[in-house]
């Protein structure tokens, strides 16, 4: 009787910590999603930054245009938050 | 490119200041426009470029095709002092070794002045103090009197020991041509042994030398054969590009055209310059081909600046384009004042 008790106690617990790895596993993922894509629109808008400080120095007239390009790859990221919040939710 | 690696910031930045700038360039169709126009209409048109600064500056010193003249130079000096102050790292380096070549064409003017007895205010207006030799240093050695003190003045300089060993014998025969000769081969064996010292990014420099040497190269030997008397051919061929020194001479001794075209396509791989050799088969005007050689010289430039936009060769095509770009307006102008007729002038043009 002991026995049975504390097999089916082994199962419960077992069940609880693969539910709560596949939860932690979730927040990796999802941490991961955020990250690298933040990493990668750093990257991308240091680029394009550099590029468009460049090109304003020598015509002032396409700072407008240019900062608008520069922002362009903030959509990385968004594309990542969206993923990480299908994750989680 | 290690530090390109680890930072690409700068290198971006003034790859992207450099594609401006050659954007700003005068178009092709302006030039053809200029053609059809009279020289205080040029200088206007100039005026209101780029060159606007200098024109206004020297306006009150200067008048006519000498403000122009001037204002060209001071132009092309300023903007080549611009780039090697905002170029970053190992691009610096390589700018300013590619620069050094202004040392030598600025020495030569001030020697061949000085010989033939020009006024110094003359001299002084066609020097482009791009180089490591400063407008200061330049004017120091203009006000030396004799051709030994200027060459005296340069001791420690890196062309002092050429220079002083060319002197006399240039100055017995009256000709600077063999120590012109002289001071390039030096130039082009430093930065060679420069670029291939390890420096990151040097591999992509001495692509650049490599095809430089080779367009210099087959210059001579249309030039040498254009001439109608005998040179010793060696002396002016240039080591480093793919012609060997017995290549050099060989092909200066075949005097059919067609086939001297044929065994320097055997020795050449650029694919641009092959399909210009084959054009050149028939032209026997001198003057035209090397117009058309520095063409493809610009047109490959412009190829590998592309293929590796954030290297030396964005900078180099926009430092070489800025320099044709003076050259026109110079040819523009001089051949206007000359009176000389449109399609003349458009021959000297390198659009």
């Amino acid at each position: 009787m002991v026995d049975v008790v504390s097999n089916v106690t082994a199962v419960e617990m077992s069940v609880e910590a693969i539910k709560a790895s596949q939860i932690g596993m979730k927040a990796i993922a999802a941490a991961i999603a955020i990250s690298t894509t933040a990493f990668a629109a750093a990257w991308a808008e240091m680029a394009i930054g550099s590029a468009a400080v460049g090109a304003t120095a020598e015509n002032k007239d396409i700072f407008g245009l240019v900062l608008l390009l520069t922002v362009i790859p903030e959509t990385i990221v968004i594309f990542g938050l969206v993923v990480a919040l299908l994750l989680i939710f | 490119m290690v530090a390109m690696m680890r930072n690409p910031a700068p290198y971006i930045y003034v790859c992207t200041r450099m594609r401006v700038r050659k954007a700003k360039l005068i178009p092709h169709e302006e030039y053809m426009r200029m053609l059809n126009m009279s020289l205080s209409e040029i200088t206007r048109i100039i005026q209101e470029t780029e060159y606007k600064q200098e024109i206004d500056e020297l306006g009150t010193i200067f008048s006519g095709i000498d403000l122009i003249e001037v204002a060209l130079s001071w132009n092309l000096a300023k903007e080549y002092q611009k780039i090697q102050e905002i170029t970053p790292g190992t691009l610096k380096q390589f700018t300013q070794s590619y620069l050094r070549r202004w040392d030598i064409q600025n020495i030569l003017i001030i020697l061949r002045g000085r010989m033939q007895g020009e006024k110094l205010g003359k001299i002084k207006e066609i020097l482009v103090p791009a180089g490591s030799l400063d407008r200061v240093i330049l004017d120091r050695l203009l006000a030396e009197d004799s051709p030994e003190r200027i060459v005296e003045a340069l001791k420690g300089h890196r062309m002092y020991t050429v220079l002083s060993r060319e002197l006399p014998g240039a100055k017995e025969s009256g000709s600077f041509s063999r120590m012109e000769n002289e001071l390039y081969k030096q130039f082009f064996s430093e930065i060679i042994a420069e670029a291939e010292s390890g420096i990151k990014g040097g591999k992509l420099f001495l692509e650049f030398i490599r095809f430089d040497i080779d367009i210099k190269n087959v210059k001579t030997l249309f030039r040498l054969r254009a001439d109608t008397f005998e040179e010793d051919a060696q002396e002016m061929y240039i080591t480093g590009g793919v012609l060997s020194s017995a290549d050099f001479v060989n092909l200066n001794l075949i005097k059919d055209q067609i086939e001297f075209i044929d065994q320097l396509k055997v020795k050449i791989r650029q694919k641009p310059l092959l399909t210009l050799l084959d054009e050149l088969k028939n032209d026997k005007t001198g003057r035209d081909i090397e117009i058309k050689l520095t063409r493809v010289q610009l047109e490959q430039m412009e190829r590998l600046s592309k293929r590796h936009p954030f290297s030396i060769h964005p900078i180099l095509v926009y430092l070489e384009k800025k320099k044709y770009e003076v050259f026109n307006l110079r040819a523009l102008t001089r051949g206007k004042e000359s009176k000389l007729p449109e399609e003349k002038i458009s021959e000297y043009l390198v659009v």
